[in-house]
């Protein structure tokens, strides 16, 4: 009986590996040439066209990858999905929101226009403002979830904190529902910060705008990014992060403070997201309790197609999630409403055929 | 001659760039009780992970009654009949003990979900077969009456002897056991040894074992392996191993062994 | 002391960020209106102004209460001292920060100021009657309420809730009760098997005639627990037997719905297949949808599966949404005019659905009941325990995972289809990542892997929020934070799963002193 079942075992696994690939070429070949019809054949969209959509995949990807490392963070330390990051972006739209709304209603009459309000008297700083208050709450309220819902279940089964996650993302959309009530609401920006303003850049015939949120945003994200990159690499609360994501009980014995660790990590994601969140308000303008929904599922989605646990990964990962979504509708020839369907189908193919990622998984070892 | 159970030829397990276990042959003849000694990471737990399935080693074979199992997956591996413990206690703490031995007998039930839904006569007689010989199987360990518990409620040392159990529910020919005696006090360890040996006696199971318990491993072995970072550096009877030169440095450093035999002139003189 | 205190002022904070929260959602008022129910000094007319605000004081000596309580329970020492100071002082510091609270509402209406743009709740009518009617002494009112409420709650927590004679009594209770339970004459009554059939047949009486009686409103609400019972059984077998997370299990049951409307709705294919086939063709399109997706994901580690199976939840809704599919999927309008069951040439009324609706649960209960003490059920248990050592025990994990996905899609497209046909109507926004979440939710409020506690959870999660109306928009916000309370203190669930006691059974039925026919070693 068991010569049977050895000699049967070794080919098949190798069998469904094969299938599993050759789905994968038929599949890159099928999207190849459609983008090849669309693109040349059918030649719908000028170069101009192509280069809007390529702008704005880079800017809502920059928004991608700043959610993207919370995600990667905390994974790489407590192995859970922190399913209320997105919720946490969201607090900190409403921060920065709050803040313009303020600073708007405070006069600051000058000789030329006595009408003039704080926030466009002073737009650099009342920008400023809007972003530290809104990384602040975001922050603050990443320590605050990782304090109540995470940290008593350290040591739970590993589906129980992110039951317990998904439990803390419902309860935050609908508090902010209940507290700021259900309606979309718009970010009034600095008059030099309207949106569809910008710079415009020929191409070919015709002019491409360059809008200066947009430029705001992504020149944000990348020094965010970078600053991110010098603490994690150079700094002492770096070196113990990485030290407690490979081993929790080795870093302790090496007199660090574990929770003190985790519970700056998700300071630190709530800071990125939190900057996200003024940047969605401040770009796309119009939002509500709703926001980090999505963004949070698809930079989750974009942590994956990195490589969990790896923050180049991420940050390559949202841009390039960013891109897709806003290049692909139009590059397969299909509707603008299947853009989320994309980044899902991303995400599904990603697992299948590439389960660590991109760039590769960083995390520990699990033992057998 | 008696049959060869398990053989291991010039296994390799290679992790980033340390060799954990390095060309290691071991051969295991029927009805035999072999333990496996090293210092803390000579490879033990390594070249057990190999065998039962966990790692597909780098290189050479593992042969099961003579056919390559190497690089399988652990289910198939455990449905050919050898069954393992864990160094570390790992039974399905949430089920009751019957149910961890019923779970033990899984690779030779054949019921299916429809069968469980309709209870057709045949699916009821084999539960009913399998429920009695997991509540003999349980008495056979010396925990009768502990069944409806839950498993992680039990007291440590049923903890491993439930673990054996459910190792035993298989029908194994190889029965492999990482530290049965951890964490034991003397008399523990005692009922535990003459256990062991009463499962070769008695059921006619071969055995291969890790141990760090000399006492336990010269007691009962037939044969002894001795692994140091990674290699096989002695093999023998116990009696070899006990004098063995090249072992005794490996446990204490260099130059140990001739102390050893001071002390040990001076054993026989007290003697 | 010091201790006490902290523990006091760290329970006073607490609170008070409730209570403002209350006030700020506007759940204080809500909860004064229920009030005044409950004392009949209210009705659905009265208005705002004319809410008496001893409800309101109501609410807030009842959270004091709590606020005490807890904060004397949360004391280490057994004094009554330390207990009657914690909980005076955590309800004094609760009604300190809420009347500053109130102060600044209270400021922000005196100057015109509104903040209804913002904070929707706190209208210039709710800060009144926050203040209990303008008063200007509203301040000192929470401070002496909460105080006074903190310090009883403190004592009522410390003189009878955890008094040593109540526990005695408790313990001399629970025994006798015990020992009633174990005398020989009424374990011969539970175990007869007349007694047994009788609470059966009186269990069918009332679910026979209960529908005729409570009219077509309660037959829709308990239809719709009757279908969460269907999906939560389906849920429970890949969730809490085979412990594998699925976020997406709204997509089975829209692949059910929609099946069973494609096959029966005249628009827009017009096939006008029977009721019962098109159930069973739901079914097996169910739990074929589960094996295909589950062949490509199940090796995944199980936070992936989680959000592979949202997203793949989504996908479904957006596709049968979108304009690409209206030709096949009527789109956004959905599909309407579903074929209903017809018996004995009679068409199904709501009774009739209520009946069917029962008789599929009853049937799911025995399939999932029998599954799970089976030889699957074990090997889903020991996989949900330990996926690597449940291989090691020779389990072939991967087929048994896509089996359960397989089986708990089944349920899945029998609920959606019944679904469908009891509405008459199916669409894309019956089929919103809400109903995974709201499955899931059942499935673990009830306790993961039980089945009596699917049937509790989904009564508790979409029978009593039918009972308190009044609380609809609060509903989703008590769910989250119930699921991490309950995560954190009670992760076992309300009626959390017990195991089968095999050996006592067995030995019942084979005495000991004949040897089981068994044999250890071949």
């Amino acid at each position: 009986m068991s010569e049977q079942k050895t000699t049967r075992d070794q080919p098949s696994l190798n069998v469904g590996k094969l299938i599993r690939w050759i789905a994968g070429i038929l599949l890159l070949a099928l999207i190849g040439w459609r983008v090849y019809q669309t693109a040349f054949i059918e030649g719908s969209y000028g170069p101009d066209t192509w280069m809007r959509f390529i702008i704005a995949g880079l800017i809502i990807g920059g928004m991608y990858s700043l959610i993207a490392i919370g995600y990667t963070l905390v994974y790489g330390i407590l192995f859970m999905i922190n399913f209320a990051h997105g919720e946490v972006m969201m607090l900190g739209a409403f921060g920065g929101y709050f803040i313009f709304e303020l600073l708007a209603s405070i006069k600051a009459p000058s000789v030329s226009d006595p009408n003039m309000n704080f926030l466009n008297a002073y737009p650099v700083i009342s920008v400023l403002l809007a972003f530290i208050v809104g990384t602040v709450v975001s922050a603050v309220a990443g320590l605050l979830l990782e304090r109540i819902a995470y940290r008593p279940l350290r040591k739970a089964p590993r589906l129980v904190p992110l039951i317990s996650a998904i439990g803390a993302s419902i309860f935050l959309q609908n508090a902010a529902q209940l507290l700021f009530g259900p309606q979309r609401r718009q970010y009034i920006n600095p008059v030099i910060l309207w949106r569809g303003t910008g710079w415009s850049i020929p191409v070919g015939d015709t002019t491409v705008l360059l809008t200066y949120t947009g430029t705001l945003s992504l020149v944000l994200s990348a020094l965010l990014m970078i600053g991110l990159f010098l603490v994690v690499q150079k700094t002492r609360l770096g070196r113990s992060m990485r030290a407690v994501a490979e081993n929790k009980q080795a870093a302790a014995l090496m007199g660090i403070d574990v929770d003190d660790v985790i519970g700056k990590t998700f300071i630190i994601s709530g800071v990125l997201a939190g900057a996200a969140g003024v940047m969605w308000g401040i770009h796309n303008g119009l939002f509500n309790h709703y926001v980090g929904f999505l963004p949070g599922i698809k930079a989750f989605t974009a942590a994956v197609l990195g490589g969990i646990g790896n923050i180049p990964g991420a940050m390559m990962g949202g841009m390039l999630l960013g891109l897709l979504e806003s290049v692909g509708p139009a590059a397969l020839g299909i509707d603008f409403q299947l853009k989320d369907v994309i980044a899902f189908t991303i995400l599904i193919l990603v697992l299948i055929f590439r389960p660590s990622g991109l760039l590769g998984e960083a995390l520990s070892e699990e033992k057998v | 001659m008696t049959e060869i159970v398990i053989q291991t030829h010039k296994l390799s397990k290679i992790f980033g760039g340390l060799t954990a276990v390095d060309k290691v042959d071991l051969t295991v003849p029927e009805k035999a009780i072999a333990s496996i000694i090293g210092p803390n990471g000579a490879g033990k737990t390594t070249l057990f992970n190999c065998v039962s399935g966990f790692y597909a080693p780098e290189e050479g074979d593992v042969l099961f009654y003579g056919k390559p199992i190497q690089g399988q997956a652990t289910d198939r591996i455990c449905s050919l009949g050898i069954s393992r413990t864990y160094q570390n206690i790992r039974l399905f703490s949430q089920m009751t003990a019957v149910e961890n031995i019923l779970v033990g007998q899984h690779p030779r039930l054949k019921g299916t979900w429809w069968e469980a839904v309709l209870h057709n006569p045949r699916y009821m007689q084999e539960e009913e077969k399998a429920v009695g010989e997991a509540l003999h199987l349980l008495e056979f360990v010396g925990l009768d009456g502990l069944g409806d518990h839950l498993a992680r409620n039990l007291p440590y040392g049923a903890q491993r002897r439930l673990e054996i159990a459910r190792a035993l529910a298989n029908h194994p020919k190889l029965l492999m056991l990482d530290e049965p005696t951890a964490g034991m006090n003397s008399q523990e360890t005692a009922d535990m040894t003459a256990f062991i040996k009463s499962l070769r006696d008695n059921l006619g199971i071969t055995i291969l074992l890790i141990e760090h318990d000399m006492k336990v491993v010269m007691d009962i072995s037939d044969q002894i392996t001795v692994l140091d970072y990674g290699t096989k550096i002695a093999e023998g009877l116990p009696k070899e191993i006990q004098t063995n030169q090249q072992v005794i440095e490996a446990y204490l450093g260099p130059g140990a062994a001739a102390l050893s035999k001071k002390f040990q002139r001076k054993k026989t003189h007290d003697a | 002391m010091r201790t006490t205190i902290k523990n006091g002022i760290r329970f006073g904070a607490i609170i008070s960020v409730v209570i403002i929260f209350f006030h700020l959602t506007g759940f204080s008022v809500v909860a004064a209106n229920m009030i005044g129910g409950l004392f009949g000094n209210v009705d659905k007319n009265t208005a705002l102004a004319q809410l008496p605000t001893i409800n309101l004081a109501i609410v807030i000596s009842l959270i004091g209460l709590i606020a005490g309580g807890s904060a004397s329970k949360n004391t280490k020492t057994d004094s009554w001292t330390n207990a009657i100071v914690s909980g005076t002082v955590a309800g004094a510091f609760s009604g300190l920060f809420v009347a500053v609270f109130v102060y600044l509402i209270g400021i922000a209406n005196f100057l015109e100021v509104d903040l209804r743009s913002y904070l929707p709740e706190i209208g210039p009518d709710n800060i009144d009657y926050l203040l209990f009617g303008g008063k200007a002494s509203a301040n000192f009112l929470y401070l002496g309420l909460l105080t006074i409420s903190g310090l009883a709650g403190a004592a009522f927590s410390k003189g009878i809730i955890r008094a040593n004679w109540r526990k005695q009594v408790q313990a001399d209770s629970v025994q006798s009760f015990n020992a009633f339970i174990q005398k020989p004459g009424i374990q011969k009554v539970f175990n007869n098997k007349i007694v047994v059939y009788a609470f059966l047949a009186a269990a069918a009486f009332l679910l026979y005639f209960l529908p005729t009686k409570w009219g077509p409103y309660w037959n829709f609400i308990m239809g719709t627990v009757g279908i969460y019972i269907l999906l939560g059984l389906g849920l429970n077998i890949i969730v809490g037997l085979s412990g594998q997370l699925v976020l997406g299990y709204v997509a089975f049951f829209a692949i059910g719905a929609y099946t069973f409307g494609l096959l029966t709705a005249p628009e827009p294919h017009a096939i006008g297949m029977n009721f019962w086939l098109a159930i069973v063709f739901a079914i097996l399109a169910a739990a074929l949808t589960g094996v295909l997706l589950g062949l490509p994901i199940l090796n995944l580690r199980g936070d992936y599966l989680a959000i592979v199976t949202l997203g793949f939840g989504e996908i479904i809704r957006i596709l049968i949404k979108s304009d690409m599919l209206t030709d096949f999927t009527n789109g956004p309008s959905g599909l309407s005019d579903l074929v209903q069951p017809k018996w004995l040439g009679k068409t199904f009324n709501d009774v009739n659905y209520f009946h069917l609706t029962v008789i599929f649960v009853i049937i799911a209960i025995f399939i999932a009941n029998r599954l799970q003490y089976s030889r699957t059920g074990r090997a889903w248990l020991a996989i949900s325990a330990d996926q690597t050592v449940a291989r090691a025990t020779g389990i072939n994990t991967f087929k048994y995972n896509l089996l359960a996905l397989a089986l708990g899609a089944a349920f899945a497209g029998l609920g959606g289809a019944l679904f469908a046909s009891r509405n008459q109507f199916t669409g894309p926004e019956d089929h919103i990542l809400m109903v995974s979440i709201n499955v899931l939710c059942l499935v673990i409020v009830g306790g993961m892997g039980s089945l009596p506690g699917v049937v509790v959870g989904a009564f508790v999660l979409k029978g009593v929020p039918e009972l308190l109306r009044d609380l609809e928009n609060y509903r989703l916000l008590a769910f989250g934070a119930l699921l991490v309370m309950m995560m954190v203190m009670r992760p076992e669930g309300l009626w959390p799963k017990g195991r089968p006691e095999m050996e006592t059974l067995y030995y019942r039925k084979h005495p000991k002193d004949s040897p089981p026919d068994g044999e250890v070693q071949s």
